[in-house]
């Protein structure tokens, strides 16, 4: 195995994680909410995608605001739906709804699309660039430069931006936050539309590497779940490098070790750091 | 032709709370004039947090209200808490005063020229660092690592950069040393005297008398007695159960 092309297959899969869990970065980590059907958010986005290329001949590059469009409709109708949940905090329910939506997704899909496995070939993922025996696509390229630049924007956003302050006002203390004439209840439709946008945009982008199925939402789940806790909850920061050093981790266990077993031994290694840095790799107070 | 009296700032009419059928609050009528420092005080369980909170539609345990809440004679029962807000009711919990994890900065940076605040005098940061020079000091310290007094100071702060109308202010002297009680209660008395009408909510009826122009004694979430504060020290009521006066 050459040991290049492993780090290179390790961050082109550590971008696909950091970007795959940067709506559930702001959803938990900054507006302190969870979604149990970001995993099938993530196949609805896949699909989409594919199914207006395939279906309607459109270009990758249009097919992909619809499939944006789709996420952020689903993301606000979810949260529409257990608004007051959300308001009452009683984070166990919005749990139980957010997976049952998930499975209603996942159910959904299949009678819609039926559970063949697809291909979302995309004018990036056919084209491949070679340097010596070293192998990467377009499409790989395209995965590092977005997730970079969208992590780059949303950290300013929350950080600087006065949208973001009010986001994190909400998270903080939102009876405190109504008290500041703040309407949480837009902060909340539109914290899980961004997440709706957002894994949307990550499935157009990181699908096209592998075959979709109906069925991958959990898979895409677990990934988000360790990569967040990983980074420690609440850094935007910490998820990007989370995601980055979880996909070296399995670029390399998978290569030298077995790939059959990468997910249990992603979960080791959560067990693992945060046996040693409870907070994550980001453990600072009010990181993001 | 006698001249029109003035619309009061705040008019509450027949309000009540009500927990699980059982009835905290009842107040038939309760007025708040334009610049007035008022103040409610009673014993613990008395009702004063609930009456501050209906005000506002802010309340854990979700209470039944009813009754009718007028601000500058325009009725605000049928709005939001966060729309109440917007129109000039500002309420100072007794707990949940500042966002922690923010700078002092950014815990008044939020509402920077709000457009809901037309006519009504907003505080700028400038203001607000010359009213409270402790928090000029530590403008870039987190909410969280501020004193029990600073925090208070901080609480009251944030409001003034949302306009406010009519101020309400829950137990401001809890937990604070009896110097600090006095600089709290002078920095309110600085507003009442630029303009601000302020409600005080305060167990330490010694404390608000010092400070208040008329007191309302509250007693099982009812008004018991008001009246102009020198009156109210008078009263055995107030004499006996919080002055240790024997009337």
């Amino acid at each position: 195995m050459n040991f290049i092309q492993q780090l290179i297959n390790g961050l082109v899969l550590g971008h696909s994680y950091a970007l795959i869990a940067i709506g559930w970065t702001v959803l938990l980590g900054v507006a302190r909410l969870v979604n149990f059907g970001h995993g099938q958010m993530y196949m609805l986005g896949a699909f989409m995608t594919w199914f207006f290329m395939s279906r309607f001949g459109l270009p990758y590059f249009a097919a992909i605001p619809i499939a944006v469009g789709v996420g952020v409709a689903v993301g606000y109708l979810m949260q529409r739906t257990m608004l007051q949940l959300t308001i009452r905090q009683d984070l166990v329910s919005v749990m139980i709804v957010t997976l049952g939506f998930g499975h209603v997704l996942d159910g959904a899909a299949s009678l819609f699309f039926g559970s063949t496995g697809q291909t979302l070939d995309t004018p990036l993922s056919v084209r491949d660039i070679y340097i010596g025996d070293i192998w990467i696509t377009w499409q790989d390229i395209a995965i590092i430069i977005v997730t970079i630049l969208f992590f780059s924007l949303l950290k300013f956003v929350v950080e600087k931006t006065r949208v973001g302050r009010l986001v994190r006002m909400v998270a903080e203390d939102p009876k405190l936050a109504l008290l500041a004439g703040i309407n949480i209840r837009k902060i909340y439709l539109a914290v899980f539309a961004f997440e709706g946008a957002a894994v949307a945009i990550a499935a157009a982008m990181v699908a096209p590497r592998t075959p979709i199925l109906t069925s991958m939402g959990f898979d895409q789940l677990i990934i988000t779940f360790v990569v967040v806790v990983l980074g420690g909850i609440g850094s935007i920061t910490g998820s990007y490098v989370a995601g980055i050093a979880l996909g070296l981790f399995a670029a390399f266990f998978g290569a030298y070790v077995s790939a059959a077993y990468s997910t249990v031994a992603m979960f080791v290694l959560l067990i693992a750091v945060l046996v040693v840095r409870p907070g994550g790799l980001a453990s600072r107070s009010g990181a993001h | 032709m006698s001249a029109a009296t003035p619309t009061p700032a705040l008019e509450v009419h027949n309000m009540s709370a009500i927990y699980a059928g059982n009835c905290a609050l009842s107040v038939e009528s309760f007025q708040l004039a334009e610049g007035e420092l008022a103040g409610i005080v009673g014993a613990n369980g008395a009702g004063k947090s609930t009456f501050a909170n209906a005000l506002l539609g802010w309340s854990r345990g979700a209470p039944k209200v009813t009754g009718d809440i007028l601000l500058d004679g325009e009725s605000i029962s049928g709005l939001t808490t966060h729309e109440r807000v917007r129109r000039g009711m500002l309420l100072i919990p007794e707990s949940h005063l500042v966002f922690s994890t923010m700078s002092v900065s950014d815990n008044l940076a939020h509402a920077a020229n709000p457009t809901y605040a037309v006519g009504r005098r907003l505080y700028t940061t400038d203001e607000i660092y010359d009213l409270f020079p402790n928090l000029a000091e530590r403008r870039d310290h987190l909410g969280g690592q501020l004193s029990g007094g600073e925090r208070q100071m901080l609480g009251i702060a944030r409001a003034l950069r949302l306009a406010p109308r009519v101020l309400i202010l829950d137990e401001p002297s809890i937990g604070l040393a009896p110097r600090l009680v006095s600089t709290v209660l002078q920095t309110v008395r600085t507003l009442v005297d630029e303009g601000l009408t302020v409600l005080l909510v305060e167990q330490n009826v010694k404390a608000a008398i010092r400070a208040v122009d008329r007191l309302i004694l509250l007693e099982r979430g009812k008004i018991l007695a008001e009246g102009p504060v020198d009156e109210m020290k008078a009263d055995p009521r107030v004499a006996e159960a919080y002055l240790g006066v024997d009337a």
